[in-house]
């Protein structure tokens, strides 16, 4: 447990807070519960939301809608981007750099009611799940017949995140 | 054959009158006990499927599979992989790509 104390930030951290590396401060809580993740548990008062996506049902779709509208590709999958923890979120996150979008991952492994509620959301029963703006593309099968027959690169840049 | 695959192949023979069914179980390649039937790969070829883009049909497939992903008769499916084709589509090509490997237990204990 000890050994693991220094290290202040997750690979989630260095996607999605990069002034935390050029700083010598520890890195601030910010407003997306996910993020609070990334510090190391700075106060008390950020506690509740170390865990939690968000609580319950409603307030996990609120989460959702505001995510995949935050951003213009993102996935939810097993791991973080620079560590995935499953093939299927492997590959997904594989095309996606090899395509060089970027794109915000969620890890469901966090958070046991954003992995449950995504797939409610989507009514879709596995992980990963691609979202390009705003909408549900599919799991890795569907991901990777899109990359194979270009599909996909034309749905990227019709959301204006490719050239 | 194990149960689940056995209820796999009967549920989507009924659904989908396939002209090829392939039912892979690919529980051996996870970090899962011997025996398992949690990891699944299906190929189903139908003429149902004409007409009707990818993601429809993984959601009919889905749907026809609904009770083994929840797992309400047993231990649930924990992966699918999905190949739904047409019968031309498969007579042009019937390459099934092999599944990624797991990176689950195994793969965290290793690093």
């Amino acid at each position: 447990m000890l050994a693991s104390l220094p290290r202040r930030s997750l690979p989630l951290a260095r996607a999605s807070l990069p002034l935390s590396r050029l700083s010598l401060a520890p890195p601030r809580p910010t407003a997306h519960p996910l993020r609070a993740l990334c510090s190391s548990g700075t106060h008390d008062d950020f506690k509740p939301q170390v865990r939690a996506y968000a609580e319950g049902w409603e307030a996990v779709e609120a989460q959702i809608k505001r995510d995949i509208a935050r951003d213009k590709v993102v996935l939810f999958m097993k791991g973080v981007p620079d560590r995935p923890m499953c093939g299927f979120s492997q590959t997904v996150c594989e095309v996606l750099k090899a395509e060089a979008v970027p794109f915000k991952g969620y890890n469901v492994l966090a958070d046991p009611e954003l992995r449950s509620g995504i797939k409610k959301f989507s009514s879709w029963p596995t992980i990963p799940q691609l979202f390009v703006n705003g909408e549900f593309v599919g799991g890795c099968d569907i991901v990777m017949e899109m990359y194979k027959s270009g599909e996909l690169r034309a749905l990227l840049k019709e959301a204006g995140v490719k050239e | 054959m194990g149960v689940v695959e056995a209820a796999v192949r009967a549920k989507l023979t009924a659904a989908f009158a396939p002209e090829h069914l392939e039912v892979i179980n690919e529980s051996s390649n996870h970090c899962v006990p011997k025996g398992s039937e949690t990891h699944f790969k299906v190929v189903v070829v139908s003429h149902q499927f004409a007409g009707l883009p990818p993601l429809e049909r993984h959601r009919q497939v889905n749907a026809v599979l609904a009770d083994e992903l929840e797992g309400s008769a047993g231990p649930p499916v924990h992966a699918l992989s999905i190949v739904a084709k047409t019968p031309e589509q498969w007579a042009k090509s019937n390459a099934v790509s092999p599944s990624p490997p797991c990176m689950g237990r195994t793969a965290t204990v290793n690093r």
